[in-house]
């Protein structure tokens, strides 16, 4: 099949948002099951993309209109897009199942599109190959973001919004401006060409675009200060999103940044923007875990603990070597199998017992053993214990740490790690050592979901070789900037 | 004060910082890289004389389905914030005899104008999402003019969502024609109007789109007008 309709990618979600209204009256279980269909057939053609990608070793280049680029807008689908897209659909796919029984506040059709939206939107930010098209595929992933944020309709949930829309809207802004700053310095919008011509750039205009952009992406990629508006939003919106947001939209804003970041790696003043990054990241961590230490809702605990994992990965990035970029990559999958398991463990206790509050838990072991033993293997995972699939991609990212010789930032982030298995094991003697109750039926459909990610944490776990593989090729595509620009079928307009 | 006083010094610091940068992008010097192309080849390949709407509807076409997808987030997001189980506009005062009268002699005209702006797009300034704009505009007048105004609901929902369907359908036939999404088959397959540029029946797919844009944008925006002017009832 012709590569091309990898395009579909884009245009499924898109045209099955667009065809929810005429389903309206079809009734409420239409929509749901529709949702389920939709995000399934696009698990599917992720499939496809990700094996045609990974055994042909060539990326997929979509181009928008026949167009070439620079001309036109290409999407690029190496193998980092190929995994991450893959990941975005499977977690959607599980979390419309998870919507069948999470959402009951109306109106569920405009929860169905909202849905939809968000998935192509962190679609388009993983793969698109423009930067200003990076710009619009993030504006759809926040401004759906915020309408699920509120979504409840709670007080604590438009306040929540709130924050985030108007946070949101200053980073979009500065990451418009540096687009701006950084087409008027080289009349290129395309990332491979900009890539080629970052060595002509003035230094300080590269600086400023470039500090722009990060600082823009920092409210997505949820780094230190910009980050408020996290844990007040995974905590108020509805169970499924919170796991949208921590497995694949945070990861959208993160990748953006890399992204971005290595291709000007040839600009003069690249290291200072790297330093700041490393700063940022390191206290995104520390402040996350202190945090997190003293929260007495688990939802918002764990949410802490989602912001300081992503700190993790960002450090990693930030360190401009090949090693830390494969060892953040892996950190990504391993952490979008860990927290979408682990919210969606939570949201379910949530959801039965009414409210995520630790008293809740008291007990779950006797409760809801199914989820008390998800909630387990996910908080273990989570700390970094070996034979759990996060151990492997912490310790990787500490090594490459201090290849480069950050070793405050490797000590700072292992002291945090300490603070996070405080804070885990004591949820964990809460729900195994206190309390009592009566045994709760628990859903056999959202319980096979957990047990299917907790076997997936333990079998990378125990075989890391694989999954450190596609991690490796997928940190390639985005370090190695002189292939990634070789791939990209550019025009020579103007060259 | 002292609040004030350090945001004022910030924001200095800040423009400070951006003016340096800026001042590497000199005004007015040529730094048309890719947009040279568009302006010599746009006629040929396009169609279109207005070099703006070739670039948004055709080179960068990926960019305005993107834009239309934002637009349709927002008035989704303002009907899931403010839906409750019955709703009715609570206007009371009735405008005056003047309003009402200028209002129904002026609609038709706002109407006509705005899909005179989005069916034009690809010859005169504007395109789909300003004539959509004018389109709300006439809607937001009847609101505002009449207390008990609606717009039809269902049919509105309805469009919406089919213009949106068509946009993607468009290019998803360029896909299976030309083989690639968002591909100009009118114009490059079919070579339909390329004798006529500069008039009416030309442009290849830019007038279709535009006009899809136009309804897209104009149901939205009324829609989201309806959402927010009305209140709660209670039954």
């Amino acid at each position: 099949m012709n590569g091309q309709y990898a395009a579909l990618l884009i245009a499924l979600p898109l045209i099955s948002a667009f065809f929810v209204p005429l389903l309206k009256g079809a009734g409420k279980n239409a929509i749901r099951y529709f949702l389920i269909a939709v995000t399934a057939l696009q698990t599917g053609i992720a499939a496809w993309v990700f094996q045609w990608v990974y055994s042909t070793g060539q990326p997929i280049i979509v181009i928008a209109g026949g167009w070439r680029p620079p001309v036109g807008i290409n999407l690029y689908f190496g193998h980092f897009a190929a995994l991450f897209v893959l990941i975005v659909a499977a977690i959607s796919f599980l979390m419309a199942v998870f919507s069948l029984r999470a959402i009951e506040v109306e109106p569920i059709d405009k929860y169905a599109m909202l849905f939809l939206l968000l998935m192509l939107g962190a679609t388009g930010m993983i793969a698109t190959g423009d930067i200003f098209n990076l710009f619009v595929f993030m504006e759809i992933t926040a401004i759906s973001a915020y309408a699920l944020t509120a979504y409840n309709k709670t007080g604590e949930a438009a306040e929540a919004s709130m924050k985030y829309i108007v946070l949101g809207g200053i980073g979009s802004s500065f990451f418009l401006i540096g687009i701006a700053l950084i087409y008027g310095s080289l009349g290129t919008l395309n990332m491979a060409q900009i890539a080629q011509l970052a060595a002509t750039m003035d230094p300080t205009v590269a600086q400023v675009g470039l500090a722009l952009i990060i600082f823009g992406l920092a409210v997505e990629a949820e780094l230190f200060p910009l980050n408020a508006w996290a844990p007040d939003a995974y905590q108020a919106a509805p169970h499924p999103v919170t796991v949208m947001f921590s497995a694949f939209v945070v990861k959208a804003g993160l990748y953006a940044m890399a992204r971005i970041l290595y291709l000007m790696q040839d600009v003069g003043s690249w290291g200072s923007v790297l330093k700041l990054l490393v700063v940022l990241a390191t206290l995104t961590v520390i402040i996350a875990e202190l945090a997190a230490l003293r929260q007495r809702n688990v939802k918002r605990m764990i949410a802490y603990s989602s912001i300081a994992q992503i700190g993790l990965i960002a450090l990693a990035l930030a360190l401009g070597t090949q090693s830390g970029v494969d060892a953040g990559v892996f950190h990504m999958i391993n952490h979008a199998i860990v927290k979408a398991m682990l919210f969606l463990a939570v949201g379910y206790v949530a959801m039965t017992l009414g409210g995520a509050e630790i008293e809740n838990f008291r007990g779950l072991g006797r409760r809801m053993p199914l989820t008390a033993f998800a909630i387990s293997v996910g908080a273990i995972a989570t700390v970094g214990i070996p034979l759990f699939n996060i151990f492997w991609s912490k310790i990787r990212i500490i090594l490459a740490t201090l290849q480069v010789g950050y070793t405050w930032a490797a000590v700072l982030v292992l002291t945090a790690s300490v603070v996070e298995a405080v804070y885990y094991f004591r949820l964990l003697h809460t729900i195994w050592f206190e309390g009592d109750g009566e045994r709760i039926d628990e859903n056999i459909v959202i319980g096979l979901m957990v047990l299917f990610l907790a076997a997936l944490v333990v079998v990378i776990g125990i075989y890391p070789d694989y999954a450190w593989n596609l991690a490796q090729k997928a940190g390639n595509d985005l370090f190695n900037v002189a292939q990634y620009v070789k791939n990209v079928p550019l025009m020579g307009v103007g060259a | 004060m002292l609040k004030r006083a350090l945001a004022i010094i910030l924001l200095l610091i800040v423009g400070y910082w951006l003016a340096q940068g800026l001042a590497g992008v000199p005004f007015g010097q040529d730094r048309m890289l890719v947009a040279q192309y568009y302006l010599d080849n746009v006629k040929q390949q396009t169609g279109a004389v207005n070099a703006v709407t070739a670039v948004v509807v055709n080179y960068r076409g990926f960019d305005t389905l993107g834009e239309v997808t934002v637009l349709f987030i927002a008035s989704t997001g303002v009907g899931a914030l403010l839906w409750r189980k019955k709703k009715k506009r609570t206007a009371k005062t009735e405008g005056s005899i003047v309003l009402t009268t200028g209002t129904r002699l002026l609609v038709p005209f706002v109407m006509l104008f705005g899909a005179y702006i989005f069916i034009h797009g690809h010859l005169t300034p504007g395109g789909g999402f300003p004539g959509g704009a004018t389109i709300a505009t006439a809607f937001l007048l009847l609101y505002l003019a009449f207390i008990t105004y609606e717009i039809p609901h269902k049919g509105f929902e309805k469009t919406e969502g089919l213009a949106g369907m068509s946009y993607v359908l468009v290019g998803l036939i360029g896909l299976s024609i030309g083989g690639y999404f968002l591909f100009d088959w009118i114009w490059q397959t079919w070579n339909f109007g390329t004798e006529n540029v500069g008039r009416l029946l030309s442009g290849g797919f830019i007038p279709i789109i535009y006009t899809i844009i136009g309804l897209k944008v104009g149901t939205e925006l009324s829609g989201i007008i309806d959402n927010m002017l009305k209140e709660e009832v209670s039954e």
